[in-house]
């Protein structure tokens, strides 16, 4: 079964404003006839589409006010127009044909285990507290709630994996970019994350301001509005961000830094057209896949199903580390490639070499490394007794250092709860 | 200017009623107390004299004269309140030992009607006491550091070193027009391409790496949020960060603020009622992270720029010493270690101790890195390192022990690099954005790239075997 096309998809999203002219139009029976007006088969296939992807349905909500346009001509149509345009904006994407029969579970499509895994593993929690290089406790009223201090030689493997990732893509043709992490809500919310609502996951400031919870959004956004020529694509930036996720897990096996609020990451940002967005998301897998078992730790690949697309990917790759401590495979990567649904909600075109048309873009991201599920894959499985090895490839990041050791320069947490005016000296 | 801001600042703070730095008894039940500051009313109106000065030559809108009052009224009660305190508990000692040996019955009322009468005379003296130990207590937290000797009380400021003199008058573009390396939208949002965002990243690394290598400093990285409590503490104006709405806040006063990792503010949480041994002193950290100060650029304005953005990334320092003469010499160390970074750079720049008037509360010193602007043809800021004796360290319980004693220590720190403005005058200045020349950049071996392609060959070997 082939799903509605980003075509079609384009047709109810761009052509919102003249969509609603045509629905009122084919009432009165004055619809032109080389613009098709929308079916209610083309919105049972909508809703076929959201309902795979778990994603809220919002179809019977849209057929309501379609009926509504149509009936109501009047002052209120203006405002029902508004709604059904915010309503059209919150559909997911279109779903990769190949992803109908994975029955919403992950395809497991390569296991890369080259690392024989530690005997009796510890957490990484318990090792790094050990090592003394690592606290998060006792912090949420001073600098919120799961906030934590990478200390020593932790917090230099933070910055060695940001390098190594850096020096990797800029082989790969990578362009850098320094990007913002505040962000208005539309580009967020062009993104296809949503800013309001119980279970949103964006941090809002008091200035109406939104914090970015990838750069993702930032990257998008830098071109919003730009048309750019077919020459000019593939075009793959990156950039190193922090992220700020206001989610919150309650969970034993989340527990630690596994969800934070807060971390840094480095992203890869793709701009191709139709035809160069599948070749360009392998990149985008190739390149996780190279810097991962470069690291040596044990992941494995995984085609994602439509239920776990979020709303703006068409298709999806997720890579899950080994987390010996916690026996348990960990997201520490993904791509997607989005298709034409960013692009459509900011405006990014290019001029097709052929017939000089202005056309949507196609957007991908990746993960190259975000920090801290990197660590605890990497201090997890690279424990050895009362130490860590340093990967091999990281060692010319980490002032050529090949073992990271407890640390007796920083304090130990011992707390007091007051201190009395005769306790002074 | 500077001047003006300082007391809207102080004006903004003291308009709030509660604070969360210290609550009082009565409040305590709605407002969970999560720091108890160790108040030093005896060391702070030592030298009447000093304090003065400091307020004088801060422009501190405060009257010390009626805080002294307020602190004096506030002791008559305290005194008060102790000596019921004490009567109480001799009362029920009495009352305990003549239950014991079966006293008289008279007298045992009597003590238990004098021991109800105490208890509601304390009650009463207590729910007096709260208010004005809510305007005394508050008055006192605003009260600022004494100056350090070195801190200039004039207006201007003290020139401490000078690298280059400002380029002569050659008309020079503003880093804005620079399109293929800069696109600027507002004060929060701007993006930096090519080697400006390179030099971003690695610049901020390589000072790092040189604090590290070269000052024996403890690398962190430090979260991006801080709350109010921790704000107040630092004297810092809660109008220079962005507040993070929080979904579910639990305790209404303590709200979050967007400081970022690279603040000063954001090192104080992991040493918040911290007690070390003296052993790790002084204990220096260093920290790369962003930075989301959005006043401290305004005053390279009016004209937005990369001078006045908000975001940058920058490198923090946190020092902390037993002793003042400690401290004193940390801060020359650090400094040294600036020359030497932006000396590599050779741009010209200057380090100056900035006037009284231009401090937080907390600071008893600061001492500004400037790089010239040809634009703006002056010096602009891309880092300081302030001196805070150990009027932050009372208030969040920093303390070492030494024979069952409490020291609270001095501390030392602030950004060291701001890069984004530090970009912004390289490009002005025609000084490439090179970071291979900084002390503590990463020069790999050129083995590095063949190393990559040995270990991808050891790896697809081993893969064979699976």
């Amino acid at each position: 079964m082939k799903l509605l096309t980003n075509v079609q998809k384009l047709l109810l999203l761009n052509c919102r404003n003249s969509m609603n002219r045509r629905l009122i139009k084919s009432t009165t029976k004055e619809a032109a006839h080389d613009q098709p007006a929308i079916t209610s088969a083309q919105l049972d296939e909508l809703e076929r589409n959201v309902l795979m992807r778990h994603h809220r349905n919002n179809i019977p909500r849209i057929r309501q006010l379609v009926e509504d346009v149509q009936v109501d001509r009047g002052q209120g149509a203006e405002d029902t127009r508004q709604e059904l345009a915010a309503e059209l904006q919150q559909l997911p994407n279109a779903t990769h044909p190949r992803l109908l029969t994975y029955d919403n579970k992950a395809m497991e499509l390569a296991k890369f285990e080259h690392r024989l895994q530690p005997e009796r593993a510890k957490e990484f929690s318990e090792l790094a507290r050990t090592l003394n290089l690592y606290r998060m406790e006792h912090l949420g009223n001073y600098t919120g709630h799961k906030s934590y201090y990478l200390m020593g030689q932790l917090a230099m493997l933070e910055q060695a994996i940001i390098q190594y990732a850096l020096k990797s893509l800029t082989r790969n043709k990578f362009n850098l970019i320094s990007v913002p992490d505040l962000l208005p809500r539309g580009i967020i919310e062009s993104c296809g994350m949503r800013t309001e609502g119980e279970r949103t996951q964006v941090y809002k400031l008091d200035i109406g301001e939104c914090l970015s919870g990838t750069s993702e959004m930032a990257l998008a956004g830098y071109f919003a509005n730009r048309q750019l020529t077919e020459r000019e694509l593939p075009l793959k930036v990156a950039a190193v961000s922090r992220c700020y996720r206001a989610e919150t897990s309650g969970l034993h096996e989340e527990k630690g830094i596994y969800r934070v609020h807060q971390f840094t990451k480095v992203e890869m940002f793709a701009i191709a057209t139709a035809d160069q967005s599948e070749p360009t998301l392998e990149e985008l897998k190739n390149i996780e896949i190279d810097l991962f078992k470069q690291l040596g730790i044990n992941f494995r690949l995984l085609d994602m199903p439509p239920c776990e697309l979020g709303a703006p990917a068409y298709q999806k790759y997720d890579i899950e580390a080994w987390m010996p401590g916690r026996q348990m495979w960990g997201e520490i990567s993904s791509c997607s490639n989005c298709t034409d649904y960013q692009a459509k909600r900011l405006n990014i075109t290019y001029k097709r070499a052929c017939d000089g048309a202005v056309v949507y873009v196609h957007t991908l991201n990746g993960t190259a490394t975000a920090i801290p599920r990197l660590l605890i894959a990497l201090i997890e499985s690279y424990q050895s007794g009362d130490h860590i090895q340093i990967p091999e490839v990281l060692v010319p990041f980490m002032n050529e250092q090949r073992a990271i050791t407890k640390n007796k320069k920083v304090p130990e947490t011992k707390l007091v709860k007051f201190v009395k005016t005769g306790c002074i000296r | 200017m500077l001047k003006l801001r300082n007391i809207v600042g102080q004006c903004f703070v003291l308009k709030r009623h509660i604070s969360a730095l210290y609550i009082t008894g009565d409040k305590a039940n709605e407002n969970y107390v999560t720091l108890q500051p160790f108040l030093d009313f005896t060391g702070t109106f030592r030298d009447k004299v000093t304090l003065q000065q400091s307020i004088d030559s801060r422009g501190l809108n405060i009257n010390l004269e009626s805080v002294l009052a307020k602190y004096a009224t506030y002791q008559t009660h305290h005194e008060q309140l102790q000596r019921l305190e004490d009567e109480r508990e001799k009362v029920t000692k009495e009352l305990k030992l003549l239950t014991k040996s079966a006293g008289k019955s008279e007298l045992l009322d009597k003590l238990r009607a004098r021991g109800k009468e105490l208890r509601n005379e304390v009650k009463s003296l207590k729910q007096t006491l709260y208010p004005i130990e809510d305007d005394f207590i508050h008055d006192y937290l605003h009260l600022p550091n004494v100056l350090h000797a070195h801190c200039p009380q004039t207006d201007e400021e003290k020139l401490i070193y000078r690298h280059k003199p400002p380029p002569t008058a050659t008309p020079v573009a503003m880093h804005l027009d620079r399109k293929d390396l800069i696109h600027f939208l507002d004060n929060n949002r701007y993006y930096m391409m090519e080697q400006a965002a390179h030099f971003d990243v690695d610049a901020m690394q390589a000072m790092v790496r040189y604090f590290v290598t070269h000052g024996d400093f403890i690398q962190t990285c430090n979260p991006d949020f801080v709350r109010c409590v921790l704000l107040e503490a630092n004297a810092t104006p809660l109008s220079q960060y962005h507040l993070v709405r929080e979904e579910h806040l639990l305790n209404k006063l303590n709200t979050a603020y967007l400081t970022g990792g690279g603040a000063f503010e954001s090192f104080l949480g992991t040493v918040t009622k911290l007690s070390v041994y003296p052993s790790v002193l002084p204990l220096r950290y260093v920290a790369c992270g962003r930075s989301y100060n959005r006043e401290e650029g305004l005053a390279n304005g009016p004209t937005p720029s990369l001078y006045t953005a908000t975001q940058t990334n920058a490198v923090q320092s946190f020092v902390a010493t037993q002793t003042a003469d400690e401290a004193d010499a940390e801060l020359e160390q650090v400094l040294n270690m600036a020359i030497n970074f932006y000396k590599a750079l050779d741009v010209p720049f200057r380090i100056v101790y900035v006037p009284a008037a231009s401090l937080t509360p907390s600071e008893s010193l600061r001492a500004s890195i400037e790089v010239y602007a040809p634009s703006l043809k002056r010096y602009v800021c891309v880092g300081r390192i302030s001196n805070y004796g150990d009027y932050v360290s009372k208030r969040i319980l920093f303390s070492t022990r030494r024979e069952k004693h409490y020291e609270f220590l001095h501390l030392v720190g602030g950004p060291v690099l701001y890069t984004t403005r530090l970009i912004a005058a390289l490009i002005e200045l025609g000084i490439k954005l090179e970071a291979n020349k900084l002390p503590g950049a990463l020069h790999l071996g050129p083995s590095m790239q063949a190393m990559d392609q040995h270990q991808r060959d050891l790896q697809e070997f081993k893969d064979l075997f699976k």
